[in-house]
């Protein structure tokens, strides 16, 4: 024996680029936020070689979790070929030998920035959402000490008020993307910036969510199974984009989230969110089989 | 496959990088020494605000980011972050500084003496045009004083210590692989100190600048006096597997200590230092640290707010990361916005008073 053997030939870094000691941590904290739903677990957040606020929470994340035999997708705004979703998914391939894909049911990690695709995920597949700001609070409480508090304590009455102010002055709850939603009845959490149209996806889904904020050293999870409820007043009824109607002028789907593209003279066009959805739909109106799987919206209606 | 039209963003992305690089030229080990040997003051910001002390990586750094600083600092951060620790080096003791500079402006003169080192502090800050006529500028040597500085100096606070004016400090006994290390760990609040000075080590610095000039110019409750700087040289000592204690090299350093008011009969000190020579970061960290205690909580001298907004790459990237396509979150809000509108609308053209009204039943 000797030290050839015991040892690994040098490298400039380790097989997925973070070294083992952050991993471990990693690994640790997702299985503390996996126990305690919803629950935001504090990590030490390395540095990656991309710009925090870049999707550096999912990416370590994804990193920890990919190996040889991963199949990987990114996307950003529900798109695929996001000029970031690309840079990051080409980063993981690159020192991980994952393979890529923009299918989401061929995925078996897929790290996406602001959308939950449109077909439903199974249990072997895990949904890393890149997170901004991991704290619902925030807006009514911006210190993060007492905020940590408050969640201990379940208190959650400020968030509440904001609500109800909103309906008192406007009509309607305003809260756009990124809607505060309870998890598993105990802690309240940010979805992230989805859109509202996607939270209902996180609810007793079938996969597994993990949440990451490489920033603000954040990281929390929806375990499979587990009740997500956006916070709703008994009478006021949880309101989705409405965009059951729309029609993607390009696909021809309609009953998904779309994107708006503002025209000139006045008016929108619109175009389906989920970019391979979209693929998927052109390639089966040329004659391909239909790619499509489930999905949680069937007619414009959630459905799963 | 008319959607894939757009996957021109792959190309268009390694375009961009490369008009980047190509813009700057060829980086050869040439250029790296030049800005090594010529920016030693960038290359110990860097250096500081990077955790990691090695001026020729700081250079190639600086080299590779065309100087674009908060750049500069990401590469080597997340280089450093896949090395190892090898060692802890045993704490740095004031008395045992190799101690090039050392001012304080408590006293007219402290035991072992004022040693201005170099510095421009009294100089006339004259742009050497003369340069760009082709006359080099050479500054006269140094003459020599007929007796050097001693190399180590006291440290003034030992000597009020002494003198019942700073509170007596006791040795903290944590061994060295006990030490908190926030390269590892997440900040959370409230912060242990060592945690908190080691975040304003690695701060940017003109973030601390800015946030220390607000506490100085009156939002904090402390104005500090300069009880102590210094730049210095120290020992990185390590044990050796076989128990021997060695220095593995020097490193420069900056350190901070500045005092305000009377406190429980003593003196209060706030405390900083860096990698690198930053007078300007450790006199602005030192007062952060100083006002800290009496902080209003929510307020810019708080620690939680001072040690979050300067923390150079996570600030830098946040800040640049609103370039990245929003339109999702923004059709979400657009949403709500137009709904309201709507139904507003609709209430006053039937001549109502709007009334948000209850909807149906909850479906979730």
């Amino acid at each position: 024996m000797s030290l050839a053997t015991l040892t690994k030939d040098w490298a400039a870094t380790s097989y997925g680029f973070l070294d083992a000691s952050a991993k471990r941590e990693l690994r640790r904290k997702m299985l503390k936020a996996i126990a305690v739903p919803g629950c935001q677990m504090p990590y030490a957040s390395r540095e990656v070689p991309m710009a925090r606020g870049w999707g550096t929470g999912g990416l370590q994340v994804t990193l920890t979790l990919v190996n040889p035999n991963s199949v990987v997708k990114v996307i950003d705004q529900g798109a695929d070929d996001g000029v970031n979703a690309a840079s990051i998914r080409r980063f993981i391939s690159r020192v991980s030998g994952a393979s890529e894909t923009w299918d989401t049911l061929e995925a078996t990690i897929v790290q996406s920035r602001h959308r939950v695709p449109e077909e439903i995920m199974r249990e072997n597949q895990v949904l890393v959402l890149q997170v901004p700001n991991p704290e619902p609070l925030r807006g009514v409480e911006p210190n993060i000490s007492i905020a940590r508090q408050m969640h201990a304590d379940a208190d959650y009455g400020k968030l509440w008020l904001t609500l109800y102010e909103q309906i008192v002055r406007k009509g309607r709850i305003m809260q756009g993307a990124a809607y505060p939603s309870m998890v598993n009845g105990r802690h309240v959490m940010t979805p992230s910036p989805i859109p509202r149209w996607d939270v209902p996806k996180l609810n007793m889904s079938k996969h597994l969510t993990i949440l990451s904020a490489g920033r603000e050293k954040r990281l929390y999870a929806v375990p499979p199974y587990t009740r997500v409820e956006p916070l709703v007043f008994s009478d006021r009824p949880y309101l989705v984009e409405d965009h059951a109607a729309l029609t993607c002028r390009r696909s021809g789907v309609s009953g998904f989230f779309m994107n708006e593209l503002p025209q000139d003279g006045g008016g929108s066009v619109f175009e389906v969110s989920d970019s391979n959805l979209g693929i998927k739909a052109i390639d089966c109106a040329d004659g391909a089989p239909d790619a499509i799987g489930d999905t949680w919206y069937r007619n414009g209606e959630f459905s799963a | 496959m008319a959607y894939v039209a757009t996957r021109g963003g792959e190309k268009a992305i390694e375009q961009a990088e490369r008009l980047f690089r190509q813009d700057l030229g060829t980086i050869d080990a040439a250029r790296v020494e030049t800005i090594r040997a010529t920016m030693p003051y960038l290359i110990d910001r860097v250096m500081g605000e990077a955790s990691l002390y090695d001026e020729e990586l700081a250079a190639l750094a600086l080299a590779q980011t065309g100087g674009e600083l908060s750049e500069a600092v990401l590469v080597l951060r997340a280089w450093r972050t896949t090395q190892p620790r090898l060692a802890i080096a045993r704490p740095v003791q004031q008395h045992e500084l190799l101690t090039q500079r050392r001012i304080s402006a408590a006293f007219k003169d402290i035991p072992g003496g004022q040693i201005l080192g170099p510095t421009l502090d009294y100089s006339h800050r004259v742009l050497a045009t003369d340069v760009l006529e082709g006359k080099p500028f050479t500054a006269p040597a140094v003459d020599l004083a007929d007796q050097p500085a001693p190399a180590r100096q006291p440290s003034l606070a030992d000597w009020q210590r002494q003198q019942g004016l700073v509170a007596p400090s006791e040795a903290s006994n944590v061994a060295p692989q006990d030490i908190p290390d926030l390269t590892r760990e997440p900040l959370l609040f409230p912060a242990s100190r060592a945690h908190r000075l080691q975040s304003l080590a690695r701060a940017e610095t003109g973030g601390v600048l800015a946030l220390g000039y607000a506490a100085q110019r009156g939002y904090g409750n402390a104005h500090p006096t300069v009880n102590e700087l210094r730049l210095a040289e120290a020992e990185v000592v390590v044990r050796h597997p076989r128990g021997t204690e060695f220095s593995a090299g020097r490193v420069r350093v900056s350190q901070a200590e500045v005092t305000s008011k009377e406190k429980g009969g003593y003196l209060e000190l706030g405390f900083a230092a860096t990698f690198g020579w930053n007078e300007v970061k450790v006199i602005a960290a030192a007062t952060l640290d100083l006002n800290s205690a009496e902080a209003p909580v929510g307020s810019a001298v708080h620690e939680e707010f001072y040690l979050y907004h300067t923390e150079s790459v996570e600030a830098s990237g946040f800040c640049i990361h609103f370039k990245l396509p929003h339109y999702v979150t923004f059709q979400s809000i657009l949403d709500a916005m137009r709904d309201a509108k709507a139904k507003k609308a609709a209430a006053e053209a039937a001549g109502d008073v709007y009334v948000a009204e209850p909807e149906e039943e909850p479906v979730i």
